[in-house]
């Protein structure tokens, strides 16, 4: 709508505040709910022109909301000047409005005798509108904000309930939606927006009537029983966790991620702690964790010596005035499920691991992969292959390769399957196995994910590298590679997980070969003609990852993307060699020679792809008429030996160094020589010349594509 | 706010189940007796498997022993059996206050939610046999799971248009709960004029047996021969559009699947195979089984005559 009215308004500033009320939402992904859902409504109402001051957000297991500070009454209004049709074409001879003319008034809202004139460059007058476009009310903006915004979460599977065509996470129940002390009338997922909020589900089930935005968080604390804000929960639980610990003389082991999925699981957090047999503290470390952690979300308490205590901290959702009965009815759930834990352990040591070893061929780890003694065979002879190559024990290698997937078929990994590799370590050392192998056997998992450790031992090294070696040859080669998001097996994380375990652990292997080993070694018939192809394809998925990680840490090693490339076209076998390519190139190129260089390289590039067809390597001296072809010519004969000498040792920054003392001698040739002289034979030399300067610097990168 | 009811504690067993049945009864149920097949949970029943298919309404709570016969444990484990109770409760549309629903029965178990920490925990549900899958949590009871909620969004690998809300309770574990007793096998059943009879009178001697017989005498090839004429006694059903007489074929199968599992029949790869007949079976009968209530005219939707709602509504 537009108006002629030349004084814009002032918008007003007043907090708005939406909350939604759910069912119980999933733990593990509140708090991504939350921020996201924070996020897209501050974009939007950004995109909307809506000025506002801070963004606070709140999620409980039943709520998620979004606090906007001082947001605008209005978008701001916007000045407006549109030229209409010329003065002829809107009155005719006798000054009466033409249709055209009443036209564009009608378009702009106003009557034809309020509309201005103006006049173009060439002398033409026409009408002239201006006024201003009123900014829209906030209050209508904002339900269509809000109701895009919920359908913008990132929500794997959206739900339906009842009868309702609504689709969100969970069922829900109510909407508030408050601008200052004014309800936004909105309809959003079928519910109609209030002013009312509701309290603790069990504490203060009632509605709360929220007087503004601002009083929210305090409100529903005082009244409510829900302690609105994340953080704060969460604050609150690591204070009355640890507090418990030092009241029990312990310490309290608090994982985030166990922090962050309780503060997800309740609204009025009250620890209560209790206790269980000390006969179960003779159980692995990693099984009580397990049992309390895992699957019972309580924290483990240990002593001043690091050895767990027989109690634990949970976190109820309810302030009971008899905390006793939770207490008590707590500690009979984790003794059944310690006492399973314990006859597991019993049970499982009955039978050697190496016992389970025919019982894996009943174990598909995948169809068309075969079964886990399969993947058992493959592992041991890629981790015999690379234990020789890195100097680690090749028969212990084989051996741990052999027990690494026992421990799938124990009763214990069956109940917790989080444990394998772990378990497997045990079982082994129960078994009078080495320890090397007992250590290789839990290793062989890491790392797990982003920032998880590494193996500690170069066994652990061989058997890690040859299980992800596997991996990736076994799923590419039945076309499962990833594609987008998509990565069900997890290949990226194994592939990482190789970069990582070889850059980190400094270990020389031919990769391109391993992974031909590997490839070779599928059971999959005609899916790969050739081994080296899938190799090679895995490779450069590999290398994708590599430079990834690279560019990840940017800032500290100065690669660039360019960088990375031009040691990509050198293709090395080994990731260590790659390294230590970058590293030299990314210092060299620092430098004003590194750059010169960099550019010639590119020219010398542009000059070999026109003349590709008549290249001959050999320069022959007798041919060099001018005196700088001639000195570049002696220039790099004399440093030619050095220079392949230093490459051929990975002294790749010695190497680079000594082609940077060419800087002059190329500058000068190609200031005074025109490499394209009509006597082809000279022409043909002075190309030759360049080919082998060329091919002195594409021993270490291939300078050309770095800009320059 | 209104005021929560906390009944009195169910002393026995079979106290547990009156109060639940004379609860899902007062909130409209109704309540049926036990499939007559073989199942592996109340989800089989065809009062929940076959009901939330299609656009009537239903509403139905019954026990159903459930069969799990690679849980048998020869009576010697105080928490696992191979045959057990669940309480099943199915309502469709799912009502908006079904959550409360719920609590109000743990109320009327005599569980005072203020003092008791009730929580919900994330826990989604799939059967690959049955085709289905939903969105739900299960219940904790001060940290001991004691139901299955699940609002189903697929059944027979149809979406489910209304929603069907679905309440598993494991009486087993809420009788031992109630009664503090470290064994199920001590869970007393009923303790009256004729004296006091527990859970291991009635089943400890089915356990040892069943277990015996689920893990050693089973016939593998007996059974593996009845999957297969099962499978096409269900096929040769749908053919003659009865889905009813074509569902109890599939609990059939799946039972002998269950039992060839139990005995260690059946390899990883063939297990998926078997999984996928069944499940094939499954999605046919829903299908079938729509189009007959369709044919039907969807008999149930007919609208409710509210006069006579107030019957049974004296709880």
């Amino acid at each position: 709508m537009t108006a002629p009215s030349p004084a814009p308004r002032r918008a007003e500033r007043r907090d708005f505040l939406i909350e939604l009320g759910t069912e119980e939402l999933p733990p593990k992904a509140l708090r991504t709910l939350e921020l996201a859902f924070a996020e897209e409504l501050r974009a939007r109402t950004h995109q909307a022109a809506l000025r506002f001051g801070e963004v606070e957000s709140f999620a409980t297991p039943r709520r998620l909301a979004v606090l906007l500070r001082r947001l605008a009454s209005h978008q701001p209004d916007q000045r407006i000047v549109r030229r209409g049709p010329s003065l002829r074409a809107s009155f005719d001879a006798a000054g009466v409005p033409t249709r055209a003319g009443l036209a564009f008034a009608q378009s702009v809202g106003v009557t034809l005798e309020t509309l201005g004139t103006e006049r173009d460059d060439k002398g033409n007058e026409y009408l002239r509108f201006e006024g201003l476009k009123q900014g829209a009310a906030a209050v209508s903006l904002l339900p269509a904000l809000v109701q895009q915004s919920l359908e913008a979460l990132p929500i794997p599977r959206r739900m339906r309930w009842g009868e309702s065509e609504a689709l969100f996470v969970r069922p829900v129940h109510w909407l508030l939606m408050l601008y200052g002390s004014e309800l936004v009338p909105a309809s959003i997922l079928g519910l109609h927006a209030g002013t009312s909020s509701f309290g603790h589900r069990f504490m203060a089930p009632g509605p709360l009537r929220i007087a503004s935005p601002g009083t929210y968080e305090r409100l529903l604390q005082r009244r409510g029983k829900v302690l609105a804000g994340f953080e704060m929960r969460r604050n609150t639980i690591r204070a009355q966790v640890e507090a418990f610990a030092a009241q029990l003389e312990g310490r309290a082991l608090i994982a985030e991620a166990l922090l962050e999925e309780v503060t997800a699981l309740v609204e009025w957090p009250v620890a209560i702690a209790g206790q269980f047999e000390a006969r179960f503290l003779r159980l692995p470390r990693e099984v009580l964790i397990a049992v309390l952690q895992h699957h019972q979300r309580y924290f483990a308490l240990e002593d001043n010596a690091g050895n767990l205590l027989p109690r634990f901290i949970t976190i109820s959702n309810v302030e009971s005035p008899n905390p006793e009965l939770i207490r008590a009815g707590n500690e009979r759930v984790v003794r059944p499920r310690l006492a399973d834990a314990e006859f597991f352990w019993q049970q499982d040591r009955r039978q050697p691991l190496a016992a389970r070893l025919t019982d894996l061929a009943a174990v598909t780890f995948q169809a068309q992969l075969g079964s886990q003694a399969q993947r058992t065979a493959r592992i041991e002879a890629l981790a015999a292959a690379i234990a020789a190559s890195i100097g680690a024990d090749v028969a212990a290698s084989r051996r741990a390769a052999l027990l690494c997937k026992c421990d799938l078929l124990t009763a214990m990994v069956g109940e917790f399957p989080e444990l394998q590799g772990v378990m497997g370590r045990y079982y082994a050392l129960a078994d009078g196995e080495a320890g090397a192998v007992a250590e290789a056997i839990r290793e062989h998992y890491l790392p797990r994910g982003a920032g998880d450790a590494l193996p500690a031992s170069a066994l652990g090294d061989a058997l890690a590298l040859a299980d992800k070696l596997d991996t990736l040859a076994g799923i590419f080669a039945i076309g499962h590679k990833p594609s987008g998001t998509r990565d069900p097996f997890g290949l990226r994380r194994a592939a990482i997980g190789v970069v990582r375990i070889v850059l980190e652990h400094r270990l020389e292997l031919d990769l391109v070969a391993l992974l031909e080993h590997a490839a070779a070694l599928q059971p999959v018939a005609n899916a790969n003609p050739r081994a080296a192809d899938s190799a090679m394809e895995i490779y450069d998925f590999l290398l994708e990852r590599l430079r990834a990680q690279y560019l990840e840490r940017a800032a500290d090693n100065g690669v660039t993307t360019e960088l990375f490339d031009a040691v990509l076209a050198t293709r090395p076998r080994s990731l260590l060699d790659f390294d230590a390519r970058l590293s030299a190139l990314a210092r060299f190129i620092a430098r004003p020679e590194g750059l010169s260089l960099a550019a010639a390289n590119k020219r010398i590039a542009n000059i070999l792809r026109k003349s590709a067809d008549s290249v001959n390597q050999n320069v022959d001296p007798q041919r060099l008429r001018e005196e700088p072809e001639r000195a570049l010519h002696g220039a790099l004969e004399a440093l030619r030996a050095r220079v392949l000498a230093a490459t051929a040792e990975r002294q790749y920054a010695g190497a680079l160094e000594l082609l940077a003392t060419l800087k002059p001698a190329v500058d000068h040739f190609f200031d005074r020589v025109m490499v394209n002289d009509p006597d082809h034979s000279l022409r043909d030399n002075r190309v030759a010349l360049l080919l082998q300067l060329r091919t002195l610097f594409g021993g270490i990168a291939d300078l050309s594509r770095l800009p320059g | 706010m209104k005021t929560q009811k906390i009944g009195p504690k169910p002393r026995t067993f079979q106290q547990l189940i009156f109060t639940l049945q004379q609860f899902w009864s007062g909130c409209g149920c109704v309540i049926l007796q036990p499939y007559d097949k073989e199942v592996g949970a109340g989800t089989f029943h065809t009062a929940t498997f076959l009901r939330a298919i299609g656009p009537e309404p239903w509403s139905g709570a019954y026990v159903q022993p459930s069969r799990r016969p690679a849980d048998g444990r020869y009576g010697q484990n105080p928490f696992r059996l191979q045959h057990y109770y669940q309480f099943q409760v199915i309502i469709k549309p799912s009502p908006p206050d079904l959550i409360e629903l719920y609590l109000d029965s743990l109320r009327a178990l005599g569980f005072d939610t203020r003092l008791n920490d009730v929580r919900l925990v994330e826990d989604n549900w799939e059967s690959p046999t049955l085709g289905a899958w939903g969105l739900g949590w299960e219940i904790w009871l001060n940290g001991m799971e004691i139901t299955q909620f699940t609002y189903f969004q697929q059944v027979g690998g149809l979406e489910c248009r209304p929603v069907s809300g679905e309440i598993t309770y494991g009486l087993e574990r809420l009788a031992m709960y109630l009664q503090g007793v470290e064994s199920v096998f001590d869970v007393v059943w009923t303790d009256g004029p004729r004296g006091r009879i527990t859970y291991g009178d009635v089943f400890h001697q089915n356990e040892v047996e069943q277990s015996k017989y689920d893990f050693e005498y089973a016939d593998t090839a007996v059974l593996a021969r009845h999957f297969e004429e099962h499978e096409s006694a269900c096929n040769a059903l749908l053919a003659a559009a009865l889905p009813l007489p074509a569902y109890e074929q599939v609990l059939g199968a799946s039972h002998c699947f269950n039992l060839l599992e139990a005995r260690g029949a059946i390899s990883v790869t063939e297990r998926a195979g078997y999984i996928l007949r069944v499940r094939t079976l499954a999605r046919a009968v829903a299908q079938a089984y729509y189009a007959s209530r369709e044919q039907l005219g969807f008999p149930l939707l007919k609208p409710t005559d509210t006069s006579s709602g107030a019957l049974e509504a004296s709880r």
